[in-house]
């Protein structure tokens, strides 16, 4: 597992890469609760090009990093998710409470 | 018939991705196309990662054993620990509508497989689980 974070205007962008599961997604929540408690990001953007695999534990995370982004008024969105990740997504119901955009260009363009 | 496959492995999450290989191929043997076999991988692993939180409580070191085999124009599961029982009527998921972290394993598992048997055995849990070919998994609403 590889996890970058990376600044493109008032968005900081989490790129993900491995699998997450229940061995790993402690440090991509981790990560995501860090930008947004202690750095106070507008936008956190999570980059999932390259995520393969997801699981609940995986799903939970994402569900608590933007849980957290509404208690500080900040965005969450989500792009480049996998076939294997976006059917975790609606197998959960959860897809449609989240921002999920194609790609990084869509995701930075969102209004 | 006996099971073809016997997995015996540690209850330590670094070795999910394993587990994980060994069914999504066994699956494909028994005849599942690419999405089932997805799916049903992702129904074992929940299930283990489940018997790692809840039965294991966290600790890595506990004994898991995994047994695989077709029958039944299907795919039969079977994941043996001897960790903490859990009750049928505790075993509940989450609802869905409550968006929050958690509980959604179950759910997960539930969804996937065509039949969901938990055993809380003297001094063992059984979860056996069958998923039939031509069982579509339906997902979103």
């Amino acid at each position: 597992m590889n996890i970058v974070t990376r600044q493109q205007g008032n968005s900081t962008l989490v790129d993900v890469q491995g699998d997450i599961d229940l061995y790993n997604s402690p440090e991509v929540r981790k990560i995501i609760l860090e930008e947004l408690k202690e750095k106070k990001v507008a936008r956190l953007i999570v980059n999932l090009t390259g995520v393969r695999y997801i699981d609940s534990s995986g799903v939970a995370s994402l569900v608590e990093g933007l849980k957290v982004s509404r208690s500080m008024s900040s965005r969450f969105m989500l792009y480049g998710l996998s076939p294997a990740a976006r059917e975790v997504l609606e197998l959960s119901r959860l897809i449609r409470v989240f921002e999920v955009y194609g790609t990084e260009q869509e995701a930075l363009q969102a209004k | 018939m006996d099971y073809a496959v016997k997995l015996s492995f540690p209850s330590d999450p670094r070795y999910l991705g394993v587990v994980r290989g060994a069914v999504e191929r066994f699956a494909a043997l028994t005849g599942f196309d690419e999405e089932d076999c997805r799916w049903i991988t992702l129904a074992v692993h929940e299930a283990l990662t489940n018997v790692i939180r809840h039965a294991y409580h966290n600790q890595h070191d506990q004994p898991v054993e995994l047994r695989l085999r077709e029958r039944d124009e299907g795919m039969e599961v079977v994941m043996v620990d001897h960790g903490t029982g859990v009750k049928q009527e505790e075993m509940c998921g989450r609802e869905l509508d409550d968006v929050r972290p958690g509980g959604l394993g179950l759910h997960m598992i539930r969804e996937i497989m065509s039949e969901t048997q938990y055993l809380p055995l003297e001094g063992r849990n059984e979860l056996h689980l069958f998923k039939k070919r031509g069982s579509k998994t339906s997902v979103g609403e």
